[in-house]
């Protein structure tokens, strides 16, 4: 995921007068002793400034639970969320398959005159290596501007961001032409059947909607500047590969031939060397087209050319683009990444089996069967079986329109509050949009601003430094929230 | 410990021992028992009547699970005591951890020459139990064949020598020196339980001019006993660790630094590397000696290996990688990679992998001229190479002499119970004579005879289908037990 923040230049540009304003107007409504009504003309603005304590509060909060999955225990985050909601008479109601791993959905009425619009966030987290972190990964430690924390871009800022605009919404009391829906769901990172799945199975009519927001999207730094925003539209489809090596057991002071580490370790070699072939779909053709348009000429020369028919200036962007922005290369081709290698259990024993792990983020339209025997001519080694493990795979669904009216509100704040242009795109990973979108929802994937340097340098989502600037959260929380009162607020 | 093929020749073997003969000294040992005193001349023992006892034994001792870790070798120490009181043999069990315990028992003679050791380790390596056919801890005796962990390391030397002290007192063998056996703990990786202990601490309990051990043993190829090796040489190991260092992620981006495919690349290149040939005493004198009695098509590679012809030395280098890798361990400090761990979750690129390599030194390598050897194959920066910190046994400061009295014993024995020559070699696993030897003890390692096909097919020591002929092993007993009478009978 990409995203940026510039919250220095953003608090500048405000002017103070309006800010004074607003200030005033928050007092007054603190000394009225309940909020004023929303004044849909007037467009009064929540105060901000004021709001980041809060915001810091509750994003602190959810990010100090540990919801590592597996086991999950997003039990802990639904107990805060629904606390949260009671205090603020939000209705809310959770729903589990298993009570450590349940769901919450708090729902704000409209007039229904418009069919509901979905927020969703994930409350479960990938595992750490505890011993990597700098910071503990659930101190949320606030160090230098940023939060670092297990969950700070995945996705405990949109849980967050979630959770600030429902809370504001029924603060500001705002009038609705539609119900909005806030949805922590468990599981999203490889568990979805107590989630999602479980969610669109056993309890569609709670979250049924029109639109729906979830994470995949945001605004991208580079060297400290938001740049575009992007708001996912459509995703590759993830599918593990298991490389399984045999060989022949025995002491280790006798070499074999046969070593199955030795084979498994040549095959893995192979693949992470090799780059699937480049493919375009619309998405990703307006998304590099686009980038091509409003980048810098040394940099959108590189996705100009990945665009080209010449196979040798191709090769060579993408070579650039593997090397400096891993994510653009990822989002040309289905992607290949090694990520468990394990075998042997001695150190003077040559075991007789070694697997290895692929995890493979195919192209919505790759031929799985196909791509399974590309990867097997790219080991050309007998010794070593490629296969598909069993595992949860998620549905293909048509991308997201880019003519619809969330889109383009969320293009109207981009430009608002980032003051960056807006571009569709693929992500790279599965969100659970995947879900709804077969169910016929359009889902849109937002996001905070990160630094597109963040990835390669190590401080992206599921490295050891996994973190966010404060400001991009307050900045993202705003955006959140405007976006939905945009597609939401009575008219 | 050290591999080394065997054979066994049953059929032939039964065939050469004529029915009225066996039971000739049936009788005669009926003598013996009623009338020791026969023992002053002592006669054969009925080997096929003691076959019962030889693998009731063998299987008792078998059936102990002395994996190691975690060891408990003090189900076999105590066993054995137990077996040796019974027989009025005093013994003796020395413990640096009561679940680790060692055995010394000691035949007494007439302190005219120093004393014999006979030694066998009680420990067994760890096992994979999902990839046995019959269960590892079971001694299944199949088509002829005991199956079990610890068939061919180390319970063969174990029975041999427990059968020989039974043996020794049944007869009453008179002696000239003391014959010790000793039973010991944590030879596989643990030896400061065990011989380091033993060293340190009780030396004078065990403290003898010449020592046998595991090592050596008889070589069968197509099933025909071909020679017999004595180990008198053996290679120092030494573990080297790989440490891939990279940039942890999201797997949906793959990134060039990924530290499994850096460690992978690095784990290939030292796999398919092969370190220079370097041949020593013992090693030629071995490599020679098989020459002249090996069939014609085979004895060309081990001359062609010998040879100064670059050359003709690859191509029979090869040829013994791949047909008789225990040779080519012989030629070199071999290098098996022997675990590859890296990676906890298919969608996180993991920010570092680990590999360990098992070294076989040369007893002349110079360690740190070989990790620099090895660094300039892994040749990438991402990877660390380092030795590790693991019980490294002393090099043996004396070499076990040819022309002693116990290497002639042995050629003489295995002249007579193998029909074979018997040639010097120098074991690619480590064994515990080596701290023995560093204190000046002439060492000599035998064992059962195996197949030299048996590695290759999967049946070797350490794997996952260990196994010995059942006639190899009542062979093996009366090897051992005539080599102890010829060097300890009063004379």
């Amino acid at each position: 995921m990409v995203r940026s923040a510039k919250a220095l230049a953003e608090r500048r540009r405000s002017p103070r007068r309006l800010a004074l304003l607003l200030w005033l107007a928050a007092l007054v409504a603190m000394q009225a002793q309940q909020p004023a009504p929303f004044d849909s003309a007037q467009g009064r603005q929540p105060d901000w400034r004021a709001a980041e304590d809060e915001i810091m509060r509750h994003y602190q909060a959810v990010l100090r639970l540990d919801t590592t999955n597996p086991p999950g225990n997003e039990h802990l985050a639904v107990e805060y969320l629904k606390q949260v909601f009671d205090a603020e008479n939000i209705p809310s109601q959770v729903f589990a398959l298993d009570p450590n791993r349940s769901n919450i959905v708090a729902r704000l009425k409209g007039n229904g005159k418009k069919r509901p619009l979905l927020i969703m966030g994930h409350t479960d987290d990938v595992t750490v290596d505890a011993s990597k972190w700098k910071f503990p990964p659930f101190s949320a430690t606030r160090d230098g501007g940023y939060v670092y924390a297990r969950g700070t871009i995945d996705d405990k800022d949109n849980l967050t961001a979630g959770l600030m605009t429902m809370v504001m919404l029924k603060r500001m009391q705002v009038p609705l032409d539609r119900d909005v829906i806030f949805l922590a769901e468990s599981g999203e990172e490889g568990n979805s059947n107590f989630g999602i799945q479980f969610m669109v199975a056993q309890h569609f009519d709670q979250i049924d909607a029109e639109y729906c927001f979830a994470e995949g999207g945001g605004v991208t730094r580079i060297g400290g500047e938001a740049r575009f925003a992007t708001v996912q539209a459509t995703e590759k489809i993830p599918r593990g590969i298991e490389l399984t090596a045999r060989g022949i057991s025995g002491h280790g002071s006798i070499p074999l031939k046969s070593n199955a580490i030795v084979h498994l370790a040549a095959a893995v070699a192979r693949v992470g060397e090799w780059r699937p072939e480049v493919r375009f779909n619309e998405t990703t053709g307006t998304y590099f087209r686009g980038l091509a348009a409003i980048s810098p000429p040394d940099v959108a020369a590189h996705y100009r050319d990945v665009l080209s028919s010449d196979p040798k200036v191709r090769a060579a962007a993408d070579d650039w683009l593997a090397e400096h922005e891993p994510q653009h290369a990822s989002m040309l081709r289905t992607s290949v990444s090694p990520n468990i290698f394990t075998g042997g259990y001695r150190s003077n024993v040559i075991p007789s089996e070694a697997k290895a792990t692929l995890d493979v983020r195919m192209l919505p339209d790759e031929d799985p069967a196909r791509f399974l025997e590309q990867v097997k001519r790219v080991i050309n080694d007998p010794a070593v079986d490629a296969h598909f493990p069993s595992q949860n795979t998620r549905p293909p669904a048509p991308a997201a329109r880019q003519d619809s009216e969330p889109f383009k509100a969320i293009e109207a704040a981009n430009t608002r509050i980032y003051n960056v242009p807006t571009l569709p795109t693929m992500s790279t990973f599965a969100t659970d949009m995947a879900q709804l979108r077969a169910k016929g929802m359009q889902c849109y994937g937002i996001g905070p601003a990160v630094d597109l340097e963040d990835g390669p340098k190590g401080f992206g989502m599921h490295s050891d430094q996994e973190r966010l600037l404060e400001a991009e959260l307050y900045r993202f929380v705003r955006f959140n929230y405007e976006v939905v009162v945009d597609l939401s607020r009575a008219r | 410990m050290s591999v080394i093929s065997w054979s066994a020749r049953l059929s032939a073997e039964r065939r050469r021992f004529p029915k009225r003969l066996a039971l000739l000294s049936k009788g005669v040992i009926a003598a013996i028992l009623i009338a020791p005193l026969f023992a002053q001349t002592p006669s054969q023992p009925d080997w096929k009547a003691l076959e019962p006892e030889m693998m009731q034994q063998f299987q008792a001792v078998l059936r102990f699970d002395t994996r190691n870790p975690p060891g408990n070798e003090h189900l076999v120490a105590d066993y054995l005591k137990g077996v040796f009181d019974k027989a009025g043999i005093p013994a003796q069990i020395f413990a640096l951890d009561a679940n680790r315990s060692n055995v010394v028992a000691r035949l007494k003679g007439n302190g005219k020459k120093k004393p014999i050791l006979i030694l066998g380790h009680s420990d067994v390596v760890t096992v994979d139990e999902a990839k046995w056919k019959f269960p590892p801890f079971s001694a299944t005796r199949d088509g002829g064949w005991v199956y079990a962990r610890g068939t061919v390391d180390d319970k063969d030397n174990l029975t041999g020598g427990l059968m020989t002290m039974l043996l020794l007192k049944r007869y009453n063998v008179p002696l000239d020196r003391d014959v010790i056996f000793m039973s010991e703990a944590g030879e596989e990786g643990s030896s400061n339980f065990g011989m380091q202990f033993m060293v340190n601490q009780h030396y004078p309990e065990i403290e003898s001019e010449y020592c046998l051990a595991e090592g050596g043993g008889a070589i069968r190829i197509g099933g025909v006993a071909k020679y017999t090796t004595v180990e008198t040489l053996e290679k120092i190991p030494r573990g080297i660790e790989l440490v891939a260092h990279g940039i942890s992620g999201h797997g949906s981006i793959p990134l060039k630094s990924n530290a499994i495919v850096h460690l992978a690349g690095a784990v290939a290149r030292v796999g398919e590397w092969r370190p220079e040939i370097r041949f020593n005493e013992t090693t030629g004198t071995y490599f020679r000696g098989l020459a002249q009695i090996a069939a014609p098509e085979n004895a060309k590679y081990y001359r062609d290996v010998l040879s100064t012809d670059p050359k003709l030395r690859a191509a029979a280098d090869q040829w013994l990688f791949e047909n008789e890798p225990l040779h080519s361990s012989m030629l070199r400090t071999s290098v098996s990679p022997n675990i590859f761990a890296g990676g906890y979750r298919s969608n996180v690129i993991p920010s570092e992998a680990k590999a360990t390599l098992d070294v076989r030194a040369l007893p002349d390598e110079d360690p740190v001229k070989f990790l620099e050897q090895v660094k300039k194959v892994v040749n990438d920066p991402a990877v660390d190479v380092h030795f590790t910190s693991q019980n490294i046994r002393p090099a043996s400061a004396f070499d076990a002499r040819l022309d002693s009295e116990p290497y002639k014993v042995l050629e003489a024995a295995a002249k007579r119970v193998y029909d074979t020559i018997t040639l010097p070699t120098m074991s690619t696993g480590a064994t515990d004579m080596a701290p023995l030897r560093a204190r000046g003890v002439q060492c000599f390692g035998i064992g059962a005879a195996i197949d030299m096909e048996d590695g290759p097919k999967g049946f070797g020591m350490h794997s996952d289908q260990e196994r010995l002929l059942e006639t190899e092993l009542y062979r093996f007993v009366r090897y051992n037990y005539e080599v102890v009478v010829d060097l300890a009978r009063a004379k």
